[in-house]
């Protein structure tokens, strides 16, 4: 009888976290929508900022956006990492190229951390390219993949953009995505370090040149 | 007391309870978000009984924010009708993938058109607005609510909900996708044309 409860208990906590992880992962079109909407709204925002007639409303306006905005894709990102472990990658039913979608994201973000995407329009065009790909590569499987296994009429075509019914193809995505990541990760902490040490030079020398 | 056989039907049920949950919930929205649209000349009318600029700012911002959001809002909770399983498992509204493709009509002319000032824009967003709420609200209560009781209404609900009518719900929701990306494209293009304008000079301009 406690073997029974015991492996009833294991079965329904495995199928509990499958049921959950499977249901952020249908979320996330939701969060990628939200994110493409918010990116793309930015001619309005911008058109209500210059409707309204005092400095403070339009700060607010704008300061709101953008809150949002980044937030989001924050959010994104981060349940979107959540989602290429390779644990929960490999064996459950995912979007094939869900971890080279994220790595995208996370590319856009560098873009926006390094960058000034509000006021520079190369900046903006490369992180909305690289936020509609990224969207692309996530959307694509799982409405034709994850969310169509039960279409017969699109043959191989969804288990092919499954993660877990196409191992062949998804364990050197999700390689090829951690490597991206460690990159990625490595280029901020680089660029940062250099950054933080730049302006003590300059602290440093104009310390120096107070004292003179 | 549940058995192991009954595990994976325990979590179909909660994945139903959500998602019929959120398609309830959508009747809501899309009342409130035509509400909120056609209340537009009350929100003028009691911007202009403000004595003070800032009130009148914030006036007109929250009301802004809490259209289009909810129109956003309509939108993204309607992904659900562009998974086909899902479509397939749920009785849903038939065309509640056209009233999403209706919503995202709607938040690109409100990005590539005038905005409020543009009144023939504002008709058109209603017009699609009011079209949305009908394919989304009439399925729903004639459909999916009505074709769960006994009564006259048999035929009638069975063709307007997904499940009884997956021949035309399928198409009708690859149909919505293309709208959807169609459309989609369209606000990259306009974006990325549209990108010139720093914010900081726009900035400066709402004090002139």
């Amino acid at each position: 009888m406690e073997e029974m409860d015991s492996e009833l208990v294991t079965t329904l906590v495995n199928a509990g976290k499958s049921w959950l992880v499977l249901t952020i992962a249908a979320l996330m079109p939701t969060f990628w929508a939200l994110t493409l909407i918010f990116q793309f709204a930015r001619p309005y925002i911008v058109r209500v900022l210059r409707g309204l007639t005092l400095r403070f409303g339009a700060d607010v306006w704008w300061l709101s956006y953008v809150l949002i905005r980044d937030a989001l894709m924050l959010l994104t990102f981060a349940i979107g990492t959540s989602l290429i472990l390779p644990g929960l990658y490999i064996s459950m039913p995912l979007p094939l190229f869900a971890p080279l979608s994220t790595l995208l994201l996370f590319w856009a973000l560098v873009f926006k951390l390094f960058g000034e995407a509000d006021d520079d329009p190369r900046t903006f065009r490369a992180v909305s390219l690289l936020l509609v790909a990224a969207a692309s590569l996530y959307f694509v499987p799982l409405f034709f993949g994850v969310e169509a296994i039960d279409q017969a009429y699109l043959g191989e075509i969804p288990a092919f953009l499954v993660s877990a019914t196409n191992p062949s193809w998804a364990w050197p995505i999700l390689l090829l995505a951690l490597a991206g990541y460690a990159a990625t990760g490595s280029y901020i902490f680089w660029r940062f370090m250099r950054t933080l040490r730049k302006g003590t030079a300059s602290v440093t020398e104009r310390s120096t040149e107070a004292a003179a | 007391m549940i058995s192991l056989e009954d595990i994976p039907s325990f979590f179909e049920a909660a994945e139903i309870f959500l998602e019929g949950t959120i398609a309830a919930v959508l009747v809501v929205i899309w009342l409130l978000v035509v509400a909120l649209h056609l209340a537009r000349p009350y929100m003028l009318a009691n911007l202009q009984k403000f004595t003070l600029r800032l009130g009148a700012d914030l006036w007109w911002i929250i009301y802004l924010a809490f259209r289009d959001g909810l129109v956003v809002l309509a939108f993204v909770l309607s992904f659900m009708f562009f998974l086909p399983d899902v479509v397939g498992m749920l009785p849903l509204p038939l065309t509640g993938s056209l009233a999403a493709a209706c919503a995202f009509a709607v938040l690109v002319l409100k990005l590539v058109t005038g905005g409020d000032a543009d009144i023939r824009a504002f008709i058109w967003q209603t017009w699609l607005l009011g079209l949305g709420a009908v394919l989304y609200i009439v399925p729903f209560v004639f459909g999916v609510e009505a074709g769960a009781l006994p009564g006259p209404a048999g035929e009638v609900a069975a063709f307007l909900v997904t499940t009884t009518n997956p021949s035309w719900a399928i198409p009708l929701t690859y149909v919505s996708m293309a709208i959807v990306g169609a459309l989609g494209v369209v606000a990259v293009a306009y974006n990325l044309r549209e990108s010139a304008l720093p914010v900081s000079r726009a900035n400066a301009q709402a004090d002139t």
